[in-house]
């Protein structure tokens, strides 16, 4: 890295410009984080008053306690794990070997399976038909439903196929003589040489599933089925709806707000512990060192 | 017998054909060269005996068995790439291992072949790195165990030592040869290197657009090229030629009659390419060479030995002469003395070389 005093003037104009920059979206973006999380550590009182800015006021963990007392969280939040976990893995079972098969160049019809493909990422069908072909297929109000619907995400497997046709040619051929047949080409040699995409594309999947509220709340009825996203939805709209109810929460230490935030960072925990684990293989240049172009 | 045979092998990507109808036998043991420059078919050729590529018409056989239609896996050849291909997400050992594991062959047998030829190639310390831990030439050997731990009945080579410095090409050239010396595997080489032709081959294929030029032993090629282009693709620097006409006595460019074996017979007027290798020149004149008049435009001082870069009417032309310790006096050299036996003919429309009756 160049040394400061060896930066021109306008250069670290520039620098200065674009650290700043940089920061702003940071606090930005940290900032609503810190506030839900301030506000589901305070009492009922401060945070209806909108006293809390960065840090919890009259520190409690009334809402908490209120929540996770509530049954239906625990059912709900067990739901979104099994829509996580299961779409995820739905999802990859899909999208990996459809990549693959989209990235080779001898598959036929390639050049319109990509453009099928690509073309849904534009117009779909929209909600009603959407809802009446899960309707006829026996999948509304159904678990595995939620879990298969939505297993196939054309941008994704646009991703990974970018990634794929850049792997070049000879790991493929070298395999092909190695004796590999396509399944063993993409598992052995394509799947660990794009982990970086593939763990990109599997947080995309994890976050999206987690955070799934939408479809969920069309397609589920029976409040056991119903996941994480949809239980916040119902308890924000009864706790606002129930002025008796706020105000018999108020009394307990808690408010509607302070539960609201305690669902949310209940919620987000999940994700932010995933992240961490899924990091490591962003990490670049894997294809470093096996071929010299 | 584990040879090659390509009969009337074709390659066309649409219309479009780039490999017109080879013929060519590798001979079981051989080590056989393409050579010829980029785009001249060679790599595509190799690619179809691996079956990398399809074979547009024509037959192709190993072991006397056609293989058209036979998949890469199942024609037991193996290949080193280009550019290495090693998986580097595996270590030395896993890269190696990775046809055999494929293959389903016994855990102890995998480690005891692996041990054995990473022996052969002094690779034993490194089994257990990555390629991105290794240096050129060091890749260039995991490749090569790669191929060889599954005793191929053919080694397929395309263009192995291209993204090597030239020193490690050198020492690598060797080890190739010294491993195929001692495998004795039917081996077909790639590359657009003359040197490593002349070196490796045991017989070089010439192919130029698509075709054969012609096939050899190196020193076939060298001394008796088929025609212009190979006399000027073989040899460094490549042969001089100059167009000229042939005489009752031999073959005249410019004011310069030049002597040549055998019978000029009634062809004298025809036009002519004649032909003269850099280093089968003389300085000093005796009854059997023919004078050159030069004019010298640089001398390339090589150790041992010089390149002249010279002129003769139009023609440029370099020669090779030796230093004898010192430059100083081939800055003088005003002439270059050929002798009758090393000037080549060929005819100046067709570029094939004339046979003389001697």
């Amino acid at each position: 890295m160049m040394k400061w005093n060896l930066y021109s003037r306008g250069d670290k104009i520039f620098a200065i410009a674009v650290s700043v920059l940089i920061g702003m979206f940071t606090i930005a973006t940290l900032y609503p984080f810190i506030y839900i999380a301030a506000v589901s550590f305070s009492s009922g009182f401060a945070a209806q008053a909108g006293k809390v800015v960065l840090t919890p006021i009259d520190a409690t963990l009334d809402a908490y306690g209120y929540i996770l007392k509530d049954p239906q969280f625990w059912i709900s939040y067990r739901n979104t794990f099994i829509y996580t976990i299961g779409g995820t893995i739905m999802s990859m079972l899909f999208i990996i070997p459809g990549a693959y098969a989209l990235s080779r160049p001898q598959l036929k019809g390639r050049r319109y399976f990509n453009l099928f493909i690509a073309f849904t990422m534009w117009f779909n069908a929209g909600l009603i038909p959407f809802f009446l072909n899960m309707r006829d297929l026996n999948m509304l109000d159904s678990m595995f439903g939620i879990i298969l619907a939505f297993a196939v995400n054309a941008f994704n497997i646009i991703l990974l196929r970018n990634f794929f046709e850049a792997i070049p040619q000879s790991f493929e051929e070298a395999a092909r003589m190695d004796g590999a047949n396509d399944f063993q080409v993409l598992w052995k040699v394509f799947v660990p040489l794009s982990k970086p995409a593939i763990a990109t594309i599997t947080l995309f999947c994890i976050v999206s599933r987690w955070n799934g509220f939408f479809w969920a709340m069309v397609l589920l009825q029976s409040e056991e089925k119903i996941p994480l996203q949809v239980f916040l939805r119902h308890t924000i709209s009864n706790l606002s709806d129930d002025d008796e109810f706020s105000i018999a929460l108020g009394a307990a230490g808690f408010s509607a707000e302070t539960v609201t935030a305690a669902i949310i960072v209940c919620s987000i925990i999940p994700v932010l512990m995933v992240y961490p684990f899924i990091q490591k293989y962003f990490e670049k240049g894997i294809l470093l060192g096996g071929v010299k172009e | 017998m584990s040879g090659v045979n390509l009969s009337g092998i074709v390659k066309a990507y649409g219309a479009l054909q780039v490999v017109h109808g080879i013929d060519l036998t590798v001979e079981e043991k051989e080590f056989v060269v393409l050579v010829g420059p980029s785009g001249c078919g060679k790599s595509t050729t190799l690619r179809m005996i691996a079956g990398l590529e399809e074979i547009t018409a024509g037959d192709l056989t190993i072991d006397g068995r056609r293989m058209n239609r036979v998949a890469p896996k199942d024609r037991d050849v193996a290949m080193v790439f280009q550019n290495y291909a090693l998986y580097p997400h595996l270590n030395v050992a896993e890269n190696m291992a990775f046809g055999l594991r494929i293959r389903k062959t016994p855990k102890d047998e995998i480690k005891t072949t692996i041990a054995d030829v990473a022996n052969v190639l002094g690779l034993t310390e490194y089994l257990d790195r990555r390629p991105a831990d290794l240096s050129g030439g060091q890749r260039q050997r995991v490749a090569m165990g790669r191929a060889i731990v599954r005793h191929p009945k053919v080694f397929l080579f395309d263009e192995p030592l291209s993204n090597l410095d030239a020193k490690l090409r050198t020492q690598m050239r060797a080890e190739i040869k010294r491993l195929h010396n001692r495998l004795g595997v039917t081996s077909v080489y790639v590359t657009h290197d003359q040197v490593e032709a002349m070196t490796l081959a045991d017989r070089i294929v010439v192919m130029n657009n698509g075709s054969i030029e012609q096939v050899g032993t190196p020193m076939e090629l060298f001394n008796n090229p088929a025609n212009t282009f190979v006399a000027s693709f073989l040899g460094s620097p490549p042969m001089n030629q100059m167009k000229g006409t042939l005489t009752e006595n031999g073959a005249k460019v410019g004011g310069v009659e030049f002597k040549v074996n055998g019978a000029v017979n009634g062809n004298a007027g025809r036009d002519v390419i004649v032909g003269i290798r850099p280093e089968h020149v003389t300085l000093k004149p005796s009854h059997e060479t023919s004078a050159l008049p030069i004019g010298l435009d640089l001398v390339e001082p090589l150790g041992s030995e010089a390149l002249l870069h010279a002129r003769h009417g139009d023609n440029s032309l370099v020669f090779k002469a030796d230093t004898e310790g010192d430059i100083d006096h081939l800055s003088g050299v005003k002439e270059v003395h050929v002798p009758a036996h090393v000037v080549k003919l060929f005819d100046a429309e067709t570029g094939r070389a004339l046979n003389l009756e001697v």
